[in-house]
């Protein structure tokens, strides 16, 4: 299956006017994407962000490596057919009312007019602001243009949706409702891309992720995976002190609480040989599973490989 | 249908702005001035009397009727080339380089359209703001005047087409100057530079004698050749109105010419740039 985003060593260099200066914006970046998909990405200020993604939509023009969109060369406007596109930081153009802007976005974007019609109040009505059509947006709140943005960006029923920071300036209400509004999206096989600071929207919603540093993939992998390396958390009761002093060597934690003691190991072989050593000893095991991280904690250890890295 | 939607939200802005708004007005003026202050009274095809503001005027030189409309076109002819194009340039400088802002040339530039596509669409859009004011001016103008004496002056209306094409040659130079520099301020006064430098060059014959050396000399030929021929087109109007024959109309394919290049040179500086 055509993967609908591809990047073949994508990299952007910066060179300052005037001056003999380079900034490497991103490095190298290789992903693909496939259909359906609901692809995180994340990464510090400055990791390249806003920079990949405009490259993709050719806002930057790339100095090294391809992006290809639905295996179109993305640098092709025809690529950008199938797409929607919520910014951030967006200004929309003020003098126009809701309706007015849904209905020329959409034109850009080639969709006939009677469609824009019918699906400009059927996507106002989806996101609360049908009767706030006919204002002039200079009056909408951020949360407002926030939800008329992502009308904007479903207004041609595109299959790819780039979303950067979707949630921004919106309270939990209008972020609940954008977060139905793209689950129906995915349940209609639309592919979203989604660029945010908030790890746990991603976390929520996404199901691959990236993370990029420095320019580059730092990590990258199905958000159940890059979650689900916490290792094992093992609870035993009646641990003699003995086993317990010979397990301390292998385990990444340990703790007691309620008369047991709960064990962290970094892998499942660890986990099984200290459950036939606490076996042999007589004491109860209680509990086995699988630790889940969180992918603000797989985010900030992999940031902060990055940042010990630089200071070594 | 990208290009008309385009246009239409050109339009819109320079109504949201009271650009549009404002060339009305000041055509609405004075067609309202043309229409109540100047009266011609004619009586069997002969000019009876005219009145200014109600007053006799002091028909001392005996003006055929034909020569008081010919002076009154030619009087707002000029007015348009002059004022009228500096206010012009002025009010749409305004409407391209908007486009250029963070956070909305990212969305149109996610669109399936070229970025060629996106600047004529502007550019077409700044020049009927300003193209339907000046048809709206012109045609008011030769209708009032031509129910008023009877006399209908074609010529005048080719006038009020020459003034939309000087404007498209003065347009593109801000376009090129937008998509350079973002700024609306700079773009017209380059405008307004171009403009004075070719006057000042349209002038080359009556001063390259007064110049003694021959590099100033070529420089000042070459720079009438390369720059738009403002001070020509201007001078088509009068040679309009008088009923005369135009010479030569290389003024109008040169400056057609540096139009379109200065177009290509703004789409393709367009292209290449990073937002």
């Amino acid at each position: 299956m055509t993967p609908v985003i591809q990047t073949e060593s994508l990299g952007k260099t910066y060179t300052r006017r005037f001056s003999s200066r380079t900034v490497q914006a991103v490095r190298s970046v290789s992903i693909d994407v496939q259909p359906g998909a609901a692809y995180g990405l994340l990464g510090p200020n400055g990791a390249g962000k806003t920079t990949f993604l405009k490259m993709l939509l050719s806002a930057v023009r790339p100095t090294r490596g391809r992006a290809l969109l639905f295996g179109q060369d993305a640098l092709d406007p025809s690529s950008r057919c199938r797409v929607g596109y919520l910014p951030e930081n967006h200004r929309f153009p003020t003098y126009n009312t809701g309706r007015q802007m849904l209905d020329f976005y959409a034109a850009l974007s080639g969709q006939p007019a009677a469609e824009r019609k019918q699906r400009t109040g059927e996507l106002l009505e989806k996101v609360g602001l049908a009767d706030r059509a006919d204002d002039r947006i200079g009056k909408y709140s951020k949360g407002m243009l926030q939800r008329l943005g992502l009308a904007q960006a479903l207004m041609h029923r595109p299959e790819l949706l780039f979303l950067d920071e979707p949630g921004d300036g919106v309270d939990p209400v209008g972020r609940r409702q954008i977060r139905d509004l793209l689950h129906e999206q995915r349940a209609e096989g639309v592919t979203i891309f989604l660029n945010s600071h908030l790890l746990a929207e991603v976390e929520l919603f996404c199901d691959h992720a990236a993370i990029l540093r420095q320019g580059e993939v730092a990590l990258e992998g199905r958000v159940a995976d890059l979650t689900g390396t916490g290792g094992y958390h093992l609870a035993a009761a009646g641990v003699q002190e003995s086993v317990r002093t010979r397990l301390a060597s292998n385990v990444a934690d340990a703790a007691a609480q309620n008369g047991s003691l709960h064990f962290r190991f970094p892998d499942l072989d660890q986990a099984n040989q200290a459950i036939d050593l606490l076996r042999e000893s007589g004491a109860q095991v209680e509990l086995l599973e699988r630790s889940r991280s969180t992918l603000e904690d797989v985010f900030i250890s992999t940031v902060q490989e990055t940042s010990e890295g630089a200071r070594s | 249908m990208t290009l008309a939607a385009l246009i239409a939200d050109t339009f819109r802005e320079s109504l949201a702005r009271k650009i549009f708004l404002g060339f009305w007005a000041c055509s609405t003026i004075l067609l309202l001035l043309l229409t109540t202050v100047l009266n011609i009274d004619l009586v069997e095809g002969g000019l009876a009397s005219i009145r200014l503001f109600g007053q006799d005027v002091d028909r001392g030189a005996q003006l055929p009727v034909e020569n008081i409309v010919d002076l009154v076109l030619g009087g707002i002819a000029a007015l348009l080339f002059s004022a009228g194009l500096f206010l012009a340039i002025f009010a749409a400088a305004g409407l391209i380089p908007t486009i250029f802002e963070p956070g909305r040339i990212e969305l149109l530039l996610s669109k399936p359209l070229s970025r060629t596509r996106i600047l004529l669409g502007k550019y077409l859009g700044a020049l009927t703001v300003v193209g339907l004011n000046i048809a709206y001016l012109v045609g008011g103008a030769w209708l009032i005047l031509g129910f008023k004496t009877g006399i209908w002056k074609p010529a005048f209306l080719y006038t009020g087409a020459l003034s939309i094409f000087t404007f498209a040659v003065l347009l593109s130079i801000v376009t090129f100057f937008s998509v350079a520099s973002r700024s609306s301020v700079l773009s017209s006064m380059a405008a307004y530079v171009v403009t004075l430098v070719a006057v000042v060059a349209a002038q080359h014959e009556h001063m390259t004698p007064m110049l003694n050396s021959e590099t100033p000399r070529q420089a000042l030929r070459l720079t009438y050749w390369v720059l738009p021929k403002i001070f020509e087109l201007g001078d088509w109007s009068r040679t309009l109105m008088e009923g005369k024959a135009i010479e030569s109309f290389m003024p109008l394919w040169s400056s057609a010419l540096f139009a379109c290049a200065a177009l290509l040179l703004a789409a393709r500086l367009f292209e290449s740039k990073d937002y």
